[in-house]
């Protein structure tokens, strides 16, 4: 039955999609892409002048700003538009009167949120690859591509990003709020886990708390599978402490989630 | 069937004393409500607005967990088995909410199979059936935004049956709909009970509906059970009196004065109410012969004079005002 939900999930959402959203919304999901690429261009040729304090390197495993950036920016564009439509699916279904209905069906909710992740992976991957595509025109170069770790990496990132999705999820519906929620996560998630800039600039405690955050270690391990500088043995630390992040966030999220669906149907009653 | 036994749920809300303090209150949506249901019956649950009505059809549907009490499904504990029960039940409300707008009616109905586990030939065909039953099937492939309100309450019953369920419940099934789609629909969920044997709960705001369809009445006053049983359990016992209309030709304030008085001779408990046309005689004692007594003694025309029935409506009227009180 798992497996009929799912692939259920994901036409029901292909559909829907496919009637509700213009192209323009994919556009301007691309714009974000382009928009990152070239601020840091801009600051990094005409404000630095193209010029790296000397530690960049040590930090980021690589002299290359604009492919630091290029490929920071696509993996915050992919945590971006998977957290985004994930975690706001029950909250989706809340506001458009079909989430009583749904809970009234006897079905699990992982293969629910699986389908809906497995769409939305797809999508974003086609989004990305015209990213990859305009990134190339900013200076994208591939050093050290591994197709081996790439796959691990994904895995591994998309695992973390659903481990997100769910516990972002669980507040959009407790606080009925999409906006300001998914907004402050991905400030914060800009900010911390190195998409611009690396995390060790940052203040230690800011450090730790970009830690706890699986997208830091998802950008390091892509980062590394594609221009790399990472260590084989750290690369494996930090695949292994994704994992377990993830699983955490994924471990707490079905519970909370259970939680906050019966709280917004309690809320539903005023 | 359908046991409840003592079945509540509170709430606790915050409420704000100042900018910076608040402070918890509970609030009993619902306290030790009891009911039966049985296949191939329509009960009615009634109550005026924030009776507990949704909320109790919220809670018998394993959306909402009850605070206190329990319910089974011909013997199943919904309470500890919630995903046994789903299958044997299904909700329909009423407005136009529970489904998909973008999807079309088929593929609503296609999406619901997916989630309750149907076979897909199974469901092929019971897709079929349904909008089919509902008048659908010509129109099945367009999406439910272009439907008409009444089609999206038809559609709105053939989703509440795509687990061909043994239990329905139906919260405000024709709220918003023309009298030609009510009347439809009426026929349709006297048709699940009787020929599918199907046990449904009614609840509705139109009394004349419940009356129509209902074979036993709950009635709901703040989340308590105010009173239970048939139509006519439920106005006998709100009705002792006997009731008569009654007018006159030229009938005016004096004529309503004499009368008054002559009941007052005849009954000491008897009263007068204004009607639309004439008056309203309520008394425990006979009232045809005396009203048409009174007539020819003062020399009067008869116009009207019938005796009235208690309707449904008068009793809930009644039983909900006093219950206020």
């Amino acid at each position: 039955m798992g497996a009929k939900v799912f692939f259920a999930t994901v036409w029901k959402e292909f559909r829907v999609r496919l009637h509700a959203y213009p192209i323009s919304f994919m556009v301007s999901c691309l714009t974000t892409g382009i928009y990152t690429n070239l601020g840091a261009w801009l600051m990094y040729h005409c404000f630095f002048e193209g010029r790296l304090s000397s530690d960049f390197s040590l930090y980021a495993g690589t002299g290359d700003y604009m492919s630091y950036v290029i490929v920071g920016s696509c993996t915050y564009l992919f945590v971006v538009r998977t957290c985004l439509n994930v975690s706001r699916t029950l909250v989706t279904e809340l506001r458009e009167g079909t989430l009583d209905s749904l809970m009234l069906a006897p079905f699990h909710r992982s293969a629910y949120f699986l389908g809906n992740m497995a769409l939305q992976t797809v999508t974003t991957s086609l989004e990305l690859l015209i990213s990859v595509l305009i990134g190339l025109f900013f200076g994208l170069q591939i050093y050290h591509f591994s197709p081996g770790k790439f796959i691990i990496a994904v895995i591994l990132s998309l695992y973390g990003f659903f481990g997100i999705s769910m516990m972002l999820g669980c507040l959009m519906l407790y606080t009925r709020n999409t906006y300001i929620t998914q907004n402050t996560l991905f400030s914060l998630i800009f900010l911390l886990c190195g998409i611009t800039f690396p995390k060790e600039y940052l203040p230690k405690a800011l450090q730790y708390i970009g830690a706890l955050l699986p997208v830091t270690d998802a950008v390091d391990l892509l980062r590394t599978s594609l221009l790399g500088g990472m260590t084989a043995e750290d690369w494996s630390a930090t695949a292994m402490r994704l994992f377990v992040l993830s699983s955490i966030y994924i471990l707490m999220g079905f519970p909370l989630m259970e939680k906050a669906e019966r709280i917004a149907l309690e809320k539903m009653e005023g | 069937m359908i046991s409840v036994t003592n079945l509540s749920k509170t709430y606790e809300v915050k409420r704000r004393d100042n900018f910076w303090t608040f402070h918890k209150e509970k609030i009993h949506a619902v306290k030790n409500v009891s009911m039966r249901i049985e296949k191939g019956e329509i009960i009615g649950l009634l109550g005026i607005n924030g009776a507990g009505k949704t909320t109790t059809i919220k809670m018998l549907t394993t959306l909402l967990e009850p605070t206190a009490g329990s319910y089974s499904f011909d013997g199943i504990d919904a309470v500890e088995y919630p995903q046994k029960v789903k299958k044997e039940i299904n909700m329909i409300a009423g407005g136009e909410r529970m489904l998909y707008w973008r999807l079309s009616a088929y593929e609503n109905l296609w999406y619901y199979g997916q989630l309750y586990g149907i076979q897909n030939t199974v469901l092929k065909e019971r897709i079929q059936s349904l909008l089919q039953m509902v008048g659908l099937w010509e129109k099945a492939n367009l999406p439910v935004e272009s439907y008409s309100k009444g089609m999206k309450q038809r559609l709105q019953i053939a989703r509440g049956l795509i687990n061909n369920p043994n239990y329905v419940f139906m919260d405000e099934p024709t709220i918003g709909l023309d009298a030609v789609i009510t009347s439809e629909l009426h026929q349709q969920v006297k048709e699940l009970a009787r020929k599918q044997e199907k046990g449904i709960l009614l609840t509705s705001h139109y009394l004349a509906e419940v009356e129509e369809l209902c074979d036993y009445i709950y009635l709901l006053s703040n989340g308590e059970m105010l009173i239970e049983g048939t139509k006519k359990e439920l106005t006998d016992y709100v009705f002792t009196r006997k009731q008569c209309a009654f007018s006159v030709k030229g009938m005016d304030k004096q004529v309503e004065e004499k009368l008054f008085a002559a009941l007052r001779e005849y009954d000491t408990e008897g009263e007068i109410s204004e009607m639309d046309k004439g008056v309203l005689v309520t008394s425990e004692r006979e009232l045809t012969a005396f009203l048409a007594d009174f007539a020819l003694r003062e020399g009067y025309v008869i116009q009207e004079l019938y005796q009235k029935e208690p309707s449904l409506e008068d009793a809930i009227m009644k039983l909900s005002k006093e219950a206020k009180q």
